[in-house]
């Protein structure tokens, strides 16, 4: 047991259960849920896959997290290995290495969802409670310009001087160190998300919380669920005994990717095949700069402040990338820099000197969620061109705003690299190389893989999050997008969470 | 009539014989080419085989290979256990990411050196040829090729930037945690 969280890895016999409901997934939504149907006064249990850590596990080495705090230890990616998607695994999900950023889900986007997916009850007006609900209950707050660091302060210094649209970000932490190691887990606690505040929260209402346990299968008879089967794992993600749960609602939490794995491999009823299909990852790429003075861009908080001059939400914008400060540790870094070698140790010797700027694309391209033969999830994803004209216009501007900073030399780690040492040499690009298996792109924002909609042949759940064909299964993740949303999903999901939880409840009182 | 039979009979005696023996040679090539990889003492390979392990450790002390010879403040891949590293860290991934790394590599070791115009195997090549050799895979026409590069390169570089004696050619000083109290201040 470790802070009200049960190990499977601990459990000496087989386990079964019969409760309310049954939560997959401890991320964002999946606390979100769990505290919400534990607070209404259902006996719930949630179950994740991944292992609990606390503050004094975060040892902000690479080496030693990746496998601990993420999907495949990091090296997750696309099925034709284009794009590297990086997703948590553990109690706390994707909330315990995310950078804590913190946007609502924009007007134009929601209005887009009510308008042309038939979402109901989730307008602008609609969902203002529950996010100021989940903004007060972890604490988010605009970044003090004090706590800017010099690779935050570069993007800024670039929008002040193009005239570009910028501003500050706001975040979920309180009690700061500025160490700049978020990506590894927070070894200070400052982080005022799922495995923080939710999980305790939902443990005192009474939840149960079972780490280290895979769920393979949604069970379903008649068109309604009634339960869940999966294995504990030890710590060698071996199976150590069974585990059943028996219970009227099920929650699918496990990211947009775990979720429509699961279901698909559960064979829930897909009569128009929706399922799994629809996959967004808002996709990114890293521009470099290479300036005089120092950067250290790996101290202090990561991600500060932001540049929207090229991003709008509004339907059929040809303005669709947001670009932010995207400092990494070393090994990141040198993944991230081209050539290999001579010549890239060479370039490492400019870490201290380098800003980096990622340009994450708000994308319309829509990708699958598949499983293989041994059940594990396949991403398809092949990037349009009209997403991959605006990753390339995203990475131009990231290089404007790094000369305007200053920058002495900017890089795109295209292959070959698109090298400048002048602004006035952007222009000359040759953009094409600027594409997948050129550039490396990365995602950390899986959606839209079980999508709400009031059209069953469109969608996967209804606008109450529940399942258009299996009564009693609710989505509570980022799958439930019905677009991408063109900002840091967390504080969506949360929210998403929150406002469904009402609806589980109903279901599981009302049957 | 027996005559076109025959002739029919013994093509496909031809054709059977024809690639029964290629598969022979096939499978001759694979077990010769597959052996006389020798390890280091004490290397004990949780999810590689010696051929895939050697291939790796040539292809890191590329990969790694320092912007100023003789720097001795510059460890080798050797130095910090690329390999073995890569080896251990193989262990947690998938079976189908073990599977594509043993693809590659195999490609890395006996097909792009041909392609590169070498006739030797990518461990027997000196270092020079074998950049040459990483440089066309990474420059590929074909997709996949330069996505396994980018696997490897990556592999090797979690192997080799781990390690606290490559921070200093960064000028990285590492983790925060334990310090005492002030931060970076």
């Amino acid at each position: 047991m470790s802070g009200g969280v049960i190990r499977g890895r601990d459990l000496a016999q087989d386990l079964a259960l019969r409760v309310d409901a049954v939560v997959v997934g401890t991320g964002a939504g999946g606390s979100m849920a769990l505290r919400e149907l534990a607070r209404a006064g259902l006996d719930v249990v949630a179950l994740e896959e991944g292992g609990v850590l606390a503050s004094r596990d975060f040892d902000q080495r690479e080496d030693r997290m990746l496998p601990l705090l993420f999907q495949d230890a990091g090296g997750r990616a696309t099925e034709d290995m284009a794009i590297r998607v990086l997703q948590g695994r553990g109690v706390g999900g994707s909330t315990v290495h995310n950078t804590n950023l913190c946007k609502r889900t924009p007007d134009a986007v929601l209005d887009l969802w009510a308008r042309k997916f038939g979402v109901a009850g989730a307008g602008v007006a609609e969902m203002r409670d529950a996010f100021e609900t989940v903004e007060r209950d972890l604490s988010i707050s605009e970044m003090d310009p004090a706590m800017r660091n010099a690779n935050n302060d570069a993007l800024k210094r670039g929008c002040d001087a193009l005239g570009w649209r910028g501003g500050p970000l706001r975040h979920n932490r309180v009690g700061c160190q500025q160490s700049g190691f978020c990506e590894l887990g927070c070894a200070y606690d400052a982080k005022q998300n799922a495995i923080k505040v939710l999980v305790p929260q939902a443990v005192t209402a009474g939840a149960r919380v079972y780490a280290d346990v895979q769920v393979e299968r949604v069970l379903h008879e008649g068109g309604r669920a009634t339960g869940v089967h999966g294995v504990a794992l030890d710590a060698a993600g071996l199976p150590v005994s069974r585990v059943e749960v028996w219970a009227p609602i099920v929650v699918l939490a496990g990211s947009a990717v775990g979720s429509a794995a699961l279901a698909r491999k559960s064979g829930l009823p897909d009569p128009h095949g929706q399922m799994g299909r629809g996959l967004r990852l808002h996709p990114g790429a890293v521009v470099a700069g290479r300036f005089d003075g120092a950067i250290a861009g790996w101290r202090g908080i990561p991600q500060s402040y932001e540049c929207t001059e090229l991003l709008s939400h509004e339907e059929g914008s040809d303005k669709r990338v947001w670009i932010v400060p995207a400092f990494a540790h070393p090994i990141g870094a040198a993944a991230t820099l081209p050539g290999f070698g001579a010549a890239h140790m060479a370039a490492m010797r400019s870490y201290p000197n380098l800003a980096v700027l990622t340009a994450m694309v708000h994308d319309e391209t829509s990708g699958e969620v598949d499983v293989d033969g041994d059940g594990r999830p396949v991403l398809r994803y092949r990037m349009s061109e009209g997403d991959r004209q605006q990753l390339a216009r995203g990475l131009v501007g990231g290089a404007r705003l790094l000369f305007a900073a200053g920058a002495r030399e900017v890089t795109i780690p295209a292959i070959p690299p698109l090298r400048m040492t002048r602004a006035s040499e952007i222009d000359a690009l040759d953009l094409s190389t600027v594409r997948p298996h050129s550039v490396p792109l990365t995602a950390v924002h899986p959606m839209g893989t079980m999508r709400m909609g009031g059209d069953p042949a469109s969608s996967v759940v209804g606008s109450t999050g529940e399942h258009h064909h299996v009564r009693g299964v609710f989505v509570a993740d980022g799958g439930l997008f019905p677009t991408s949303i063109g900002v840091p999903p967390q504080v969506s999901i949360y929210a998403f969470a929150l406002h469904l939880a009402p609806h589980m409840v109903e279901r599981a009182r009302r049957g | 009539m027996r005559g076109s039979s025959q002739l029919p009979l013994s093509r496909r005696r031809f054709i059977g014989a024809a690639v029964a023996g290629a598969l022979t040679l096939a499978a001759g090539i694979a077990v010769v080419r597959t052996r006389g990889y020798g390890l280091r003492a004490g290397v004990r390979l949780a999810a590689m085989t010696p051929w895939q392990y050697v291939v790796v450790e040539h292809a890191a002390r590329r990969i790694t290979a320092p912007d100023r010879p003789g720097d001795a403040s510059v460890p080798s891949a050797d130095d910090v256990g690329v390999a073995a590293f890569v080896d251990a860290w193989m262990v947690r991934m998938p079976a189908r990411v073990r599977r594509d790394l043993g693809r590659f590599l195999a490609y890395v070791e006996h097909v792009a050196p041909l392609s590169a115009g070498f006739a030797a195997r990518f461990t027997h090549l000196d270092p020079v040829s074998q950049d040459r050799v990483l440089g066309r895979i990474e420059s590929s026409s074909y997709d996949l090729l330069r996505a396994g590069f980018d696997g490897l390169k990556s592999l090797v570089f979690i192997g080799y930037y781990r390690d606290a004696r490559t921070w200093g050619l960064l000028g990285y000083d590492g983790p925060l945690v334990g310090r005492p109290p002030g931060g970076w201040r």
